[in-house]
């Protein structure tokens, strides 16, 4: 069996039968999974400097130098890199006295600290299957975004207090600012906001839920979504982007609804998160540090805020490095453009604008693939994996500890 | 002619796949250079399915193909798939929460006859 790393799933059950060049054969692979793996087999990196190709050794020997000379070097990525490399990672920004930021900085970040911390109850997708009767996918479409996550957990399988499952036992609900896939399958129970709404909308909720009349939405529709919840025995919130993006700073709200949703029922929260191992990197960093990112090693401590989230950081560094991620690609384009115009090492498997853009690349094996290790699922869920097939690439650890003994 | 319009940002399955097996493919150019714009809004600019349309910002612009959207109604607000395109007209504003606005993206839609912006020009204009 076959661990995926397409999404923060973490599927352990892909059978794959591979040939050179190709994947001839995949069960149980969503097509998110399948254009993950099959893209091992396109677009490959080299080791380059400058846009020549060099030795590993040489490429291995450029980033140590230029990480070496940096007076604020940036290291960023990390969500698709395994604990083990993330480790390594964090020891390397302390021994630099970098900037570590990860995805979650400009994603998931202010409600994974709320559930990390223990603000937000949660719970596993194992629990999921077995209990949850009623699901709430808020600012979030895993029909794109996490393809197995309604045939695994959520929606369809017969859990062990869910037998009658999606016919009779479960019910999905969607709010949403588009019909998104998900929010078609729900049917019924599809909320449509406007872009902003979302606090309207929890504080809608919560006068139904005390009796009161709400004050937002189509009254009749919102008492009904208050009946649903206040009759679940075990309901699940999955926030995706449109809900953090939206609340932002009003995210104390999701707090209070979901304390108020646990003084009539159980309610727990699962973050909707993307890359397969953010939540390893921001438990990780939590637990060394106390922060799970936007921190800072300069003068030998640990210090936090959001001018260490990499969308400061790639303004003011000097030199960074970048870890199985794109950022060129993802961010805005001003925080692009800062990262394109220092000197940038990119480690990835595969070509990416980043790796275009890059001074120096070092290719890695696929993990998943090509390398084993841990990561954390989008549940809390530590699931270990070994590799698909024999690689003579590094893994991210391996790259990262050269590295470090470099400099 | 023009519309201002709000873009919110989403997650596409075949744009992802797309974009895995090659950033620089023409599939995931037509799949993120697309702007999903509210069928009367189209009718008020001009467009047709396929047609170009300039979407720009105090930011940026971008050439894009419009397409109608088979949601509900929403005039005034358009959608894009996450990608270096939509991302030209993202903010990156320092706040708190340090998020960029990458689902509140406020724009300008008009009719253009200019080619798609291409992968290489949006790469060109990071390394400028």
């Amino acid at each position: 069996m076959t661990t995926c790393t397409g999404c923060s799933l973490l599927c352990e059950d892909i059978e794959l039968a591979l040939k050179t060049g190709a994947i001839t054969q995949a069960k149980n692979l969503c097509r998110k999974g399948q254009g993950h793996f099959q893209a091992l087999f396109t677009e490959r990196t080299r080791p380059m400097i400058d846009g020549q190709e060099v030795s590993l050794d040489q490429a291995i020997g450029k980033a140590a130098e230029i990480l070496k000379s940096a007076k604020l070097p940036l290291l960023y990525g990390w969500s698709n890199s395994t604990l083990e490399a993330q480790a390594v990672g964090i020891d390397l920004a302390k021994k630099l006295g970098a900037t570590i930021d990860d995805t979650s900085s400009f994603c998931q970040g202010i409600l994974m600290e709320r559930v990390l911390t223990g603000k937000i109850p949660t719970c596993t997708l194992d629990d999921v299957r077995n209990y949850a009767d009623t699901s709430v996918f808020w600012g979030a479409d895993p029909s794109n975004s996490h393809p197995r996550h309604l045939s695994r957990f959520a929606y369809y399988p017969r859990g062990e207090k869910r037998q009658k499952s999606y016919e009779e036992e479960r019910t999905c609900i969607a709010v949403d600012v588009r019909k998104s896939a998900t929010a078609r399958l729900c049917s019924n129970y599809y909320f449509r906001l406007a872009p902003g709404q979302d606090a309207e909308f929890i504080e809608a909720i919560l006068a139904v839920l005390e009796g009161k009349i709400p004050k937002f939405g189509d009254k009749k529709r919102m008492i009904e979504l208050g009946t649903i919840l206040r009759k679940t025995e075990y309901g699940v919130i999955f926030p995706g982007l449109g809900m953090v993006y939206s609340l932002q700073e009003k995210m104390d709200l999701l707090e209070t609804l979901v304390v108020k949703l646990n003084e009539i029922t159980t309610f727990k929260v699962i973050p909707m998160v993307g890359h397969y191992n953010m939540r390893g990197f921001n438990q990780l960093l939590l637990d060394l540090t106390g922060f799970i990112n936007r921190v800072s090693f300069k003068d030998g401590k640990a210090s936090h805020g959001p001018e260490n989230s990499v969308i400061a950081a790639a303004k003011r560094c000097d030199a960074a490095l970048v870890i199985g991620s794109d950022p060129l690609c993802a961010l805005p384009f001003a925080t692009a453009r800062a990262l394109a115009k220092v000197p940038l090492i990119a480690i990835d498997p595969r070509r990416s604008l980043t790796t275009d853009a890059a001074k120096v690349v070092i290719p890695s094996a696929m993990y998943g693939l090509e390398a084993g290790g841990t990561a954390v699922r989008m549940d809390g869920v530590k699931i270990a994996f070994e590799p698909a097939i024999k690689s003579d690439l590094l893994s991210d650890e391996q790259v990262l500890t050269r590295i470090m003994e470099a400099i | 002619m023009e519309a201002k319009v709000i873009i919110v940002t989403f997650r596409d399955i075949f744009q992802y796949e797309a974009g895995k097996k090659s950033r620089y493919s023409d599939e995931y150019r037509q799949l993120s250079a697309q702007i999903l714009l509210d069928k009367q809004d189209m009718a008020d600019l001009g467009v047709k399915d396929g047609q170009r349309v300039t979407v720009g910002n105090e930011l940026g612009c971008i050439v894009a193909a419009a397409k109608a959207s088979e949601d509900d109604p929403h005039p005034g607000l358009a959608f894009m798939t996450n990608s270096p395109w939509s991302n030209q007209l993202v903010r990156d504003d320092i706040c708190e929460t340090s998020i960029p606005g990458f689902k509140r993206i406020e724009a300008v839609v008009s009719p253009t006859e200019e080619a798609i912006t291409q992968i290489t020009e949006l790469l060109q204009r990071m390394r400028a």
